[in-house]
């Protein structure tokens, strides 16, 4: 997956727009977040006392008074101390943290699952994997690193920076001028750091998905003897990955050289001006080495906080990116009239249907109008690209047709529960998707809990049961990469199975048999006449052999229809159908091609 | 005996399930370390150079210190100096920087300490540089060995190996190799400024230092306890995080299915408890992280307490001075830190081995397409005749796929093989491009036995296209010529007119200079057809052998295939496993396969006369001819 880019920049002001819409994820758990704060705060005090403990014990020892077991003894207590409340307030803010990644991820799914093709047109999977891993992740690390960065900004000046006022103004106030150095010189190579991460991340990306493309097409590759070639492809790959993984290192080293370099330019100006106080008697030399160690805790504040910013940067483009998801109305309402019959007997009726795709300038249907009575399998044909799918979508509401243009027993789908219509009204798509599940889960995925008779029912009528057979642990065998693969056929065959044992009224077919040869499309035929007798089907098919055993044929070309009736009425009309008949019969001849071409016309 | 294997010896056995499995490299393993010495040995240079760096730098890491406690707080402020006291000279070099230049010592020293400081930092960029370098180069000359090995790994090995998994070892197990070396070059630059302190503590105070080093014994326990328990549940969270983000991606993938069948609600549930069990285990690891997160520098801070008063009564009795009790302050860090990084590098060492063993498992993995030692040459030009004599296969001994198959195809003959799934039609066709080890002398073509011929002499006469075509990155010139400096610009065109598919790329913005993407999502089924069919033209084979594909093709692109086929085939050997009815009947001959035999041979016409297998198989595709020719 190919991280989008998140380091984009945004405006202050958006920028805490974006993160302000955070709050109703955060609010909840506010008193956790609270009281790591607070307990922060605390600990810093702790944490001073041993610098200052040590000077104490150190001056004395300068002028030769030995007894310094007092400050020992607190500066072991500070430390026990410390220990105890900044382990409590870690714990806390990353409870937090997590407890908002954890509700971002249930939300994020919540959302997605209401969406449909609209939203999948506009953004695809590998974007909303983005989401969901990279951008929740960011939001994560900026609530338990974040919330750090104020408490080391406020409580490292107040406490760092008082106690060094105290020791001595003049030095402390010389410490001064490097610090924003500090804070833009780590700021920039975090920058610099996020965007050349990015790019390895994009080349380990092209590396992956460069081999695994590569070796899903191994036979082929092997048939053509290109392996040599792709070898010298896959070393230019391998070469970019090389080359931005090594400008990776180079940020990363100069970072770890020069970052602790500026640091030194503080040690410095302790080590010239506070020797020289020293030299002259006007600072004690426990104060000297207090000094010391109490810079590293007020340079750290400046290190960490160009990170932080950029932290807060990335995560608001990410808040940003989430909550488009979040804010996005479900693409079908399920609103349903409440007089709709409970159980649907499956008479069909498309009425005047058109529609558009979004941004499209031509419809894909165009005035559409034909009905099912119950019982009857209606066939519909026609070209690639000609709306056949379009339509079949709408009446399952996977697309939301007009309203008034699909009627099922005299009402419009939207007054259907969007549950009922979808449990009622069985479709199998064009494309066999099976999930990486057993194969008994998938053939009743509508309703784990099925009988497993039923399962080897519907499995038998598509014509699976030998198939599953020869499967090492039969209903059970895993399905996927980790599992067994089922070549096109197989699949289409089991979606079929998980369409049958639904038993539906309406049982829509979308070109389930292209896969699947001729003598088991045959089989599968049959069983579907006699085991829907009384049922309405719908399917749609390039073959003739197909479509004759239907009632009734419909041809559709570019969103009308251009023909419908019997077999037997459409071969007697002699237009298009009888044509793609004698064709399929018989074969090409010459102008066989622009024959088919005239008769759309 | 030209060939390795004869028709008597087994396949060896092999077990595909180990290479899926996960491995669990839980020891050191050093034979594997060795091995990948293999891959650094071109750039031994590089990294001596970067030892010698490194070994430099940590030393001047431990001279800033020095400056401060022994040369400024002890020689320029106290005025006292211990002539047992190792101070690396700084001491003199300071006098003398001071003399020299007549500058106050104070400000000498400054001038050290910032010298000192910039050499460290340009010394360390230098190492680390060298270092990643030499690690970076010598990983990918592993990686693009390993390409090159999986590359030529024959179609029986990917039959039963996922892709993903072949694919991860050349990405992320490579990848985590990576960490190992330079987790080891990290713990080379914490030893050495470890060694150097220890030395100089030992020679200040033994007892102190003794004291101080009973601590690490403490300090590794806890570090081993904490990366125990963490080790468990890094991968507890690692493996829930993957499951949820599978969970997540399959759903969105399936999400037509999941709506049509109801679902939502139930995959939300199944979601939360993944989701849950996640959190669950962060939990978990976030308390022994914070538990063990501050304990070290406590350690270090409880330890500069007990160096205080230690110290107090060293200098009470002037057995110490106070810029060195301060020295041991600023030491007791770099006393403990290898320690921790030792810890933090631990689990990386582990998951490395793991990796390692992986990728010299694919490495070490053998099985190929065996070779004749002499292969025969082939002439110019092959007449194309093909012989099957008593051909018998099986991929699994236990299960035969082909049983005695003998028949002989004519120079340019077409012939069409039909049967039901599973009769082992595409195992036919891909013993004739060799895709698998067969017994001697049960192929023929021209009278050569097929195993006395190099697989890539063979395959460019022996052009295969396969259903599940692979499209190449590149144009789509690039893709019908395939690298062949034969096959120039103009053959190409030439190629795509003849077989139909010049209409639609030239309809493409970019014509033949069009970007294809790999797997050519931009393109239709059954354009994708025709552009392999100009493919396997333009490399202009002797024989064709073709998988017909039965995909998602409108009748009008139907016709543009067979039209194109029929040109295809024109003059050439053919071979086709045919679905269509069209393709069947232009055929010479048909062969129907049942079962691993040979049911009937014969044209189309003594077939159907026949009243076999094939006949049956026509019938059930057009049963009611008749009942058509009525109505016309």
């Amino acid at each position: 997956m190919r991280p989008q880019n998140t380091d984009e920049r945004l405006p202050t002001k958006s920028m805490l727009a974006a993160l302000w819409q955070l709050k109703q994820f955060v609010l909840p758990y506010k008193a956790g977040l609270f009281t790591g704060i607070g307990a922060f705060g605390i600990a810093r005090l702790f944490e001073v006392m041993v610098p200052v403990l040590t000077a104490v014990a150190i001056n004395k020892m300068a002028s030769d008074d030995f007894e310094i077991t007092l400050q020992v003894f607190g500066i072991i207590l500070a430390v026990l101390a410390r220990y105890c409340v900044v382990t409590f307030a870690r714990f806390n803010v990353r409870k937090v943290a997590l407890k908002v990644s954890y509700d971002l991820r249930q939300q994020l799914f919540e959302k997605l699952q209401q969406q449909g093709s609209e939203f999948f047109g506009q953004y695809s999977i590998g974007d909303m994997m983005t989401r969901a891993v990279a951008d929740i992740s960011l939001i994560q690390r900026l609530i338990s690193m974040g919330t750090i960065l104020v408490i080391i900004l406020v409580y490292a000046a107040i406490v760092g920076f008082g106690f060094m006022l105290y020791y001595s103004p003049m030095l402390t106030l010389l410490l001064l001028p490097p610090m924003p150095i500090i804070f833009f010189y780590a700021q920039h190579s975090s920058k610099a750091m996020g965007e050349a991460s990015e790019k390895v991340q994009e080349r380990l990306s092209d590396l992956g998905t460069h081999t695994q493309e590569n070796l899903s097409g191994i036979r082929t590759i092997q048939a053509m003897v290109q392996e040599d070639n792709e070898i010298d492809r896959f070393s230019e790959t391998n070469q970019a990955y090389a080359d931005v993984f090594y400008e990776q290192g180079r940020i990363t080293s100069a970072m770890a050289s020069w970052m602790p370099s500026l640091a030194a330019v503080c040690s410095l100006t302790i080590l010239s001006y506070g020797g020289y106080q020293v030299l002259q008697g006007t600072l004690p030399i426990g104060d000297f080495v207090a000094f010391f160690m109490l810079v590293g805790m007020v340079v750290q504040p400046f290190r960490v906080a160009g990170f932080i910013i950029n932290l807060f940067q990335r995560a608001a483009v990410a808040s940003r990116r989430l909550f488009e998801v979040f804010d996005r109305p479900p693409e079908i309402n399920d609103d349903p009239s409440g007089n709709t019959p409970t159980t649907i007997s499956g008479n069909l009726r498309i009425k005047n249907l058109s529609y558009t795709y979004p941004g499209a300038a031509i419809p894909a249907l165009h005035d559409i109008s034909f009905k099912l009575q119950r019982g009857e399998t209606v066939t519909i044909m026609g070209r690639v690209g000609s709306g056949k799918t379009t339509l079949l979508k709408q009446i399952v509401r996977l697309i939301d047709p007009k309203p008034e243009a699909v009627w099922i027993d005299g009402h419009p789908v939207k007054d259907y529960p969007l549950s009922q219509l979808r449990a009622q009204v069985a479709m199998v798509p064009q494309d066999p998707f099976l999930f990486a599940e057993p194969l008994k889960d998938n053939l009743t995925y509508d309703e784990p809990n099925r009988m497993l008779e039923k399962i080897w029912e519907a499995a038998t009528s598509a014509d699976l049961k030998n198939t599953i057979d020869g499967f090492p642990d039969k209903l059970d065998t895993l399905i996927g990469e980790r599992g067994v693969t089922l070549s096109g056929g197989q699949k289409q065959r089991a979606t079929l199975a998980r369409g049958l044992i639904r038993n539906a009224p309406l049982l829509i077919l979308d070109d389930c048999f292209s896969a699947v040869d001729t003598e088991t499309e045959d089989h599968i035929l049959s069983e579907l006449k006699r085991l829907r007798r009384e049922q309405t089907t719908l399917l749609v098919s390039h073959r003739v052999s197909t479509a004759r055993h239907a009632d009734r044929i419909i041809i559709i070309d570019e969103g009308t229809i251009l023909e419908t009736g019997s077999h037997e009425q459409l071969i007697a009309k002699h237009g298009y159908y009888a044509e793609l008949e004698r064709v399929q019969r018989e074969g090409a001849e010459e102008d066989d091609l622009e024959r088919l071409r005239l008769n759309i016309q | 005996m030209s060939i390795a294997r004869t028709k008597n010896e087994q396949p060896k056995k092999r077990d595909y399930a180990m290479f899926d499995a996960d491995i669990s490299g839980a020891v050191l393993n050093m034979s594997l370390l060795r091995r990948l010495l293999h891959w650094l040995k071109p750039y031994s240079g590089a990294l001596l150079v970067s030892t010698v760096l490194v070994l430099f730098a940590s030393t001047l890491q431990v001279l800033l210190p020095i400056i401060i406690s022994l040369v400024v707080i002890d020689h320029i402020i106290q005025g006292e100096t211990s002539t047992d006291t190792p101070d690396f000279g700084l001491i003199e070099l300071n006098t003398w920087l001071s003399n020299s230049l007549d500058l106050p010592p104070l400000i000498a020293a400054c001038a050290l300490y910032a010298t000192i400081q910039i050499i460290w930092a340009f010394v360390g960029h230098a190492h680390r540089m060298t270092l990643i370098g030499s690690v970076i180069n010598g990983l990918r000359d592993l990686r693009l060995d390993l390409f090159r090995h999986l590359e030529t790994r024959p179609s029986s090995f990917y039959d039963r190996v996922a892709v993903g998994r072949v694919m991860t070892r050349v990405t992320n197990d490579v990848e985590a190799l990576y960490e190992l070396l330079r987790g080891l070059g990290t713990l080379i630059g914490e030893f050495v400024p470890f060694f150097v302190a220890l030395a100089v503590m030992l020679a200040i105070d033994t007892p102190l230092t003794l004291m101080l080093l009973m601590a690490l014994p403490l300090l590794a326990l806890v570090t081993y306890y904490f990366r125990r328990s963490t080790r468990f549940l890094f991968r507890q969270v690692r493996q829930t995080i993957s499951t949820l983000n599978q969970t997540l991606q399959e759903n969105l993938a399936g999400l037509q299915v999941v709506q049509i069948s109801d679902r939502q609600a139930f995959n939300l549930n199944r979601y939360t408890d993944v989701n849950g069990n996640n959190r669950a285990y962060e939990q978990k690891l976030a308390r022994v992280e914070t538990l063990y997160g501050a304990f070290n520098e406590s350690l270090a801070h409880i330890a500069i307490g007990l160096i205080l008063y230690y110290g107090a009564s060293k200098v009470m009795t002037v057995t110490m001075s106070i810029g060195e009790v301060v020295l041991f302050t600023q030491f007791v860090g770099m006393l403990f830190h290898p320690v921790v990084v030792l810890g933090e590098q631990t689990n990386i060492l582990f998951r490395a081995m793991a990796s390692g063993e992986r990728i010299f498992q694919a490495l070490d993995w053998d099985e190929k397409i065996h070779e004749p030692e002499n292969p025969a040459s082939l002439p110019n030009r092959l007449d194309g005749k093909v012989e099957f004599k008593k051909v018998s296969f099986a991929y699994d001994p236990a299960m035969p796929i082909l049983k005695d198959v003998s028949f002989t195809i004519a120079a340019g003959e077409k012939l069409a093989i039909v049967g039901p799934t599973g009769s082992g039609k595409s195992t036919l066709i891909r013993l004739l491009g060799r895709f698998y080890d067969f017994a001697d002398e049960q192929i023929f073509l021209d009278g050569i036995d097929l195993n006395q011929i190099h697989t890539r002499d063979l395959r460019k006469r022996v052009g295969v296209v396969l259903q599940d075509f692979h499209i190449f990155s590149g144009s789509i010139y690039d893709n019908i010529a395939l690298g062949n400096p034969n096959v120039t610009r103009t053959k190409a065109i030439e190629a795509a007119q003849t077989v139909n598919a010049d209409d639609f790329i030239s309809a493409l913005p970019d014509g033949y200079d069009s970007a294809l993407t790999e797997r050519g999502q931009n393109l239709s089924q059954g354009q994708r057809q025709l552009l392999a069919f100009a493919r396997v033209l333009a490399s202009d084979p002797e024989i064709l052998v073709l998988d017909e594909a039965t995909a998602n093709i409108d009748t009008e692109t139907e016709l543009l295939i067979q039209d194109a086929l029929e040109r295809l085939t024109q003059g050439r050997t053919s071979i086709i496993i045919a679905h269509r009815l069209q393709t069947i009947q232009d055929a010479d001959r048909v062969l129907v396969l049942d079962q691993g035999q040979v049911a009937e041979i014969g044209n189309h016409e003594e077939l159907l006369a026949a009243q076999g297998l094939y006949a049956t198989l026509h019938a059930l595709q057009f049963q009611s001819e008749e009942r058509a020719e009525e109505s016309r």
